[in-house]
């Protein structure tokens, strides 16, 4: 648990690490990265380790995100961290609802149905255009404040996020080393084996589609406040697939499997961006060059998925067990070769 | 025969009968501003059978859902307006052409990445497509722009009429499409021993394999096939929708719920599926505020799933334990 | 074996690695390429990907060619300009984060951006808060009213398109009852909405107000239900491709009524795509299309000719208004910086007091309460005969 908490610790630290200039912009992106590893980490406990499939995560995190921005701009007088916080439960409420009857579907057809009710969310946000402000969106959300503390600036809102989102991991954590963590893992191997043995397989799915709508919904929220303004286009059918993406390449069934797919998905692009400068020789066409990111956006995908499906983090470590293999291999056989050499 | 089975057979039944319902009910209330609705809906609803055919076919041989599956129709439009528009080569080749392309692209992608991942989970394969879609519509803006591009149409543009109502001569060639597609491709998987065992080789491959027939080859003509009748569709599209890089995404996502609605697995199922999601999303904007019209389609969908899982023409499936 | 052994420490680890290595890649910023401290250096993020696409790549076409000219000139009191170009991919979000790190990463003086409203309205906060100027490309109505400080705009704005539009209606056409048919996103719904509110007052009734969806390409069923009402006039408020397939629809349809589209189809795509449908369709534009509806000799008529003359032979393609509110937005920055230097606050002054600048959307003359800089007599409305633009009369 030591080791565990000063692992934890070092994220904060390695923002630091380029120069002693602090870069404004990167804490903008580190922001926008926590905001949507909310998400991210809840998806991967319904998709990693309980084995179901949802496209439609972006509409949690619309809601969350509509949510108190009705709220604070509607009533004025609305304390922003209680609008986080009705964001949360509403999702995690309007979880529950839905998740109730679309559970019982399996794989593909789970995937499709989450799916259709993502876009009927999507279709709802704009057209309830008297509480939603329609396509236009809402503006001039008040930023957060918690108990007259202001998180205004893009650094107070960098360490806000990065804090929740740690007790978003150890809540987590819990979660999985508890009875219901051990039966989700039952029930993602076999759910039928896991019924018969008596894991009240039906109970702890919905819980943990509940709990990974509600950690959406507080991500959205927060990044309602940090971007002060929202409309539906941030919260398409494209953001449920990036959300899933996240998770699969980050390594699914590993607690950081999420943070790791997200950080490389949203570095990714900008790390595209900045390879020009450091492959001399590379098309510097500027007005070709944001379409080559997304065709090499695409190509990482599909060859991420072919070589590395466990994610990231499971890939790296089988490379390096690989090359540890090798090693012992490549050190038995001089041995042996010593040894006859005699 | 249990209940289960006579309750799903009333329910088959029983969405037949609303439908038709509507059908006839809005003919009465509207006359001939009922027909010309009915009939732009089963356009736009034999649009969404040709992509949805796509779907069936490869769901039925491999249970892969290809999320690219818009993307060969919109690779076939595209093509054809770079051959028969800019390269001025004669429709009918520069058809022949796009079809063939698209449909090497296809058999290509499922050579080089599908089949390599034929063990990993569910989740992955969905991902690889979705990675496929996006590689396909990020090629095409860089190929050809993001202007929306103009095809002449076939036989021309002079609307025919019918009882008040009128309908453009492109509409018949994709009608045409539709029921000569879905006329082959149910030959191909009820009466060849190549189609029914593909069909088979989704279900038991290693009965399938006994009689000659590899998940192997079955996967690689799916894809040959889907990518082929995509970009068929597109091309026949092309004219009325003004095909665009963007294309796609929106003719997946609608395909798709119009073969679930019919049955992933049935290439009639999916045009039944593509027609009445047609008609009844151009009823309900002829009624409600049009901006609803395309949550009918999800409705549809999650109903469905809820329901009747598969389709209305499919066969349930079975989970293997 | 290494996982078992070393638990979820080494996953963590590579994380951290990850992260460092990234943030360096990323952190490491853009080398100037002219090392000289002179170099005057303004922001712009447009919508170079993405359904914006086809207004930002015209916006940063005419930016090059605006930063071309001016260093191979005298350049700004001698001093030359970059323009540093960031993709938003029409993302809000990426538009708030690319400000971001222009304004704190590059130091750039003054921002132009974006090209669509959206993602403009979230780069507005950032401008904001640090006191930078953005001149935008993007016509939706919230980013200036109420007038922000540091907001500034160059395209005409949808208002005055449609009090163009309403002009028209009244004057020429002579209706009193009409059929509204607009794109559900925010530029058709937030045009029709004015329009329905704006009409009544100019003895307008507007008897019906359909949407149809950005995708949508049969709009057969809307079209119906207009037919069954009295409308005189069908004004359609969206971007290509929808109106080209409403005025496909149209014609199959055989309705007769004038259709009077929104600046969304000033462009010859609109034409390509509908076809003969495209004849007899009316719709406000600049006056930049059809120079010769500028008085000759004029400075803005000098500029638009010049204008399309560098343009098409340095890009092979005709100029579109797109292009003209991207080089405006360039304009009005470096026309100011002559005076104000870097001095963010002198640029945002110097700006606001603009009078009488001939750029090629019109003559900007910005105050404390306007930050729109044109007027409606910046518009004309143009009728396609033949598959050309003319003006309508």
């Amino acid at each position: 648990m030591v080791v565990g908490a000063f692992i934890l610790l070092i994220p904060l630290w390695a923002k630091f690490i380029p120069g002693d200039v602090l870069h404004m912009d990167i804490v903008n992106l580190m922001v926008l990265t926590g905001v949507y590893a909310c998400a991210v980490v809840g998806l991967n406990l319904l998709v990693g380790y309980a084995g179901q499939i949802s496209l439609g995560h972006a509409a949690f995190f619309g809601i969350g995100a509509y949510t108190t921005a009705i709220l604070c701009t509607h009533m004025h007088w609305f304390p922003t961290w209680l609008g986080v916080i009705a964001g949360a439960v509403l999702a995690g409420a309007v979880g529950w609802l839905v998740g109730k009857p679309v559970l019982r579907l399996k794989g593909n057809y789970l995937a499709m149905a989450t799916l259709g009710l993502g876009e009927i969310a999507f279709i709802l946000f704009q057209q309830v255009k008297g509480l939603t402000g329609g396509t236009v969106g809402i503006l001039d959300i008040p930023p957060l404040s918690i108990f007259g503390l202001k998180f205004d600036t893009d650094l107070k809102f960098f360490f806000l996020i990065w804090v929740v989102i740690l007790v978003l991991l150890l809540v987590s954590i819990n979660l999985i080393k508890s009875r219901v963590g051990r039966g989700l893992r039952a029930l993602h191997s076999s759910e039928v084996a896991a019924d018969a043995m008596g894991v009240a397989t039906g109970r702890y799915k919905a819980q943990v589609f509940v709990l990974s709508a509600a950690f959406a919904g507080l991500g959205g929220a927060m990044f309602a406040h940090f971007q002060k303004y929202i409309n539906p286009e941030s919260f398409t059918l494209a953001l449920s697939i990036l959300f899933i993406t996240m998770v699969v390449v980050g390594g699914m069934g590993n607690i950081w499997g999420g943070l790791v797919g997200v950080v490389i998905l949203t570095f990714l692009p900008s790390v595209i961006q900045a390879l020009p400068q450091w492959i001399p020789g590379l098309p510097h066409g500027l007005s070709n060059f944001s379409n080559y990111e997304l065709v090499l956006y695409g190509a990482l995908l599909i060859l991420f998925m072919m070589f590395m499906p466990k994610g990231v983090a499971f890939g790296l470590s089988r490379a390096a067990d690989y090359t540890e293999v090798r090693a012992r291999h490549f050190r038995d056989r001089q041995k042996a070769r010593k040894m006859e050499g005699r | 025969m249990n209940t289960g089975d006579s309750k799903q057979r009333k329910l088959l039944w029983g969405s037949v009968a609303v439908v038709a319902l509507v059908v006839i009910a809005t003919l009465i209330d509207k006359g001939s501003i009922g027909l010309q609705l009915i009939l732009s809906g089963l356009t736009v609803g034999s649009i969404y059978a040709l992509v949805a055919m796509g779907f069936s076919i490869i769901y039925s041989s491999t249970r892969v859902i290809n999320f690219a599956q818009g993307g060969f129709s919109m690779l076939g439009g595209m093509l054809m307006y770079s051959l028969a528009v800019s390269g001025k080569l004669p429709m009918w080749l520069a058809f022949i052409l796009a079809v063939l392309i698209v449909t090497a692209l296809g058999a290509g992608f499922e050579r080089v990445v599908i089949r390599p991942m034929k063990d990993h989970s569910v989740i992955t394969v969905i991902i690889v497509t979705i990675g496929l879609s996006i590689f396909m519509t990020a090629v095409a803006k860089w190929i050809w722009g993001t202007d929306p591009v103009k095809i002449a149409s076939f036989s021309g543009d002079k609307p025919l009429r019918l009882f008040g109502a009128s309908l453009v001569p492109q509409s018949l060639w994709v009608f045409g499409l539709t029921l000569v597609a879905v006329a082959l491709v149910f030959l191909f998987f009820n009466r060849t021993l190549l189609g029914k065992g593909m069909r088979a080789a989704a279900d038991n491959p290693d009965a399938a394999s006994l009689v000659g027939v590899s998940s192997s080859t079955s996967s690689l003509v799916a894809w040959t096939l889907a990518a082929g009748l995509g970009a068929a569709a597109g091309v026949v599209i092309a004219p009325i929708n003004f095909a665009q890089y963007s294309a796609g995404t929106a003719l997946g996502l609608k395909g798709f719920s119009a073969a679930v609605l019919g049955g992933l697995g049935s290439a009639p199922g999916a045009v039944v599926g593509g027609l009445v999601l047609g008609v009844l999303e151009t009823i309900t904007a002829g009624y409600l505020p049009s901006g609803y019209k395309d949550a009918v389609a999800f409705v549809i969908l999650i109903l469905v799933l809820l329901v009747r899982p598969q389709g209305l023409l499919g066969r349930p499936e079975e989970v293997k334990v | 074996m290494l996982l078992k052994k070393h638990g979820w420490k080494l996953p963590m680890i590579l994380l951290c690695t990850l992260v460092a290595v990234s943030l360096s890649v990323v952190g490491c910023g853009k080398q100037t390429v002219d090392a000289s401290k002179s170099v005057y250096k303004i922001g712009a993020v447009l919508s170079l990907s993405g359904p914006a696409a086809p207004l930002g790549l015209p916006e940063q076409n005419a930016l090059l060619m605006l930063q071309d000219q001016l260093n191979a000139s005298t350049g700004v009191n001698g001093h030359k300009v970059q323009f540093l170009i960031e993709d938003d991919e029409s993302n809000p979000a990426k538009a708030a984060a690319a400000i971001a790190k222009l304004i704190n990463q590059e130091g750039v003086a003054a921002m132009i951006g974006s090209s669509s409203t959206g993602a403009t309205l979230a780069m507005v906060p950032v401008a904001m808060s640090s006191q930078v100027t953005l001149v935008c490309c993007a016509a939706g109505t919230a980013i200036t009213k109420p007038p922000k400080k540091y907001v500034f705009r160059t395209p005409p704005t949808d208002s005055m398109a449609i009090d163009k539009v309403l002009q028209y209606l009244t004057g020429t056409l002579k209706v009193q009852k009409i059929a509204i048919l607009h794109d559900a996103n925010a530029f058709g719904t937030g045009g029709a909405d004015e329009l329905a509110a704006k009409a009544p007052a100019k003895g307008i009734t507007v008897v019906a107000n359909e949407s149809y969806g950005s995708t949508d390409t049969d709009m057969t069923a809307q079209l119906t239900k207009i037919q069954q009402t009295p409308a005189q006039a069908l004004v359609v408020w969206g971007t290509n491709p929808g109106p080209a397939s409403i005025a496909k629809n149209m014609q199959q349809l055989g309705m007769k009524i004038p259709f009077v589209g929104s600046h969304g189809i000033a462009n010859k795509t609109f034409i390509t795509l509908a076809g003969t449908a495209a004849n007899g369709v009316v719709f406000p534009a600049g006056k930049m299309l059809i120079p010769s509806s500028i008085p000759a000799g004029s400075a803005w008529r000098n500029a638009v000719d010049k204008f399309t003359a560098d343009y098409k032979a340095k890009y092979g393609k005709d100029a579109d208004t797109f292009a003209g509110h991207g080089w405006d937005a360039g304009l009005i920055i470096t026309t100011a910086m002559k005076t104000a230097g870097t001095d963010k606050a002198l640029i945002q002054s110097t700006i606001q007091k603009t009078k009488g600048l001939a750029g090629i959307d019109g003559i900007f003359n910005y105050s404390a309460t306007d930050h729109d800089g044109l007027n409606t007599s910046d518009l004309m409305m143009i009728k396609i005969v033949n598959g050309a633009w003319t003006e309508a009369k």
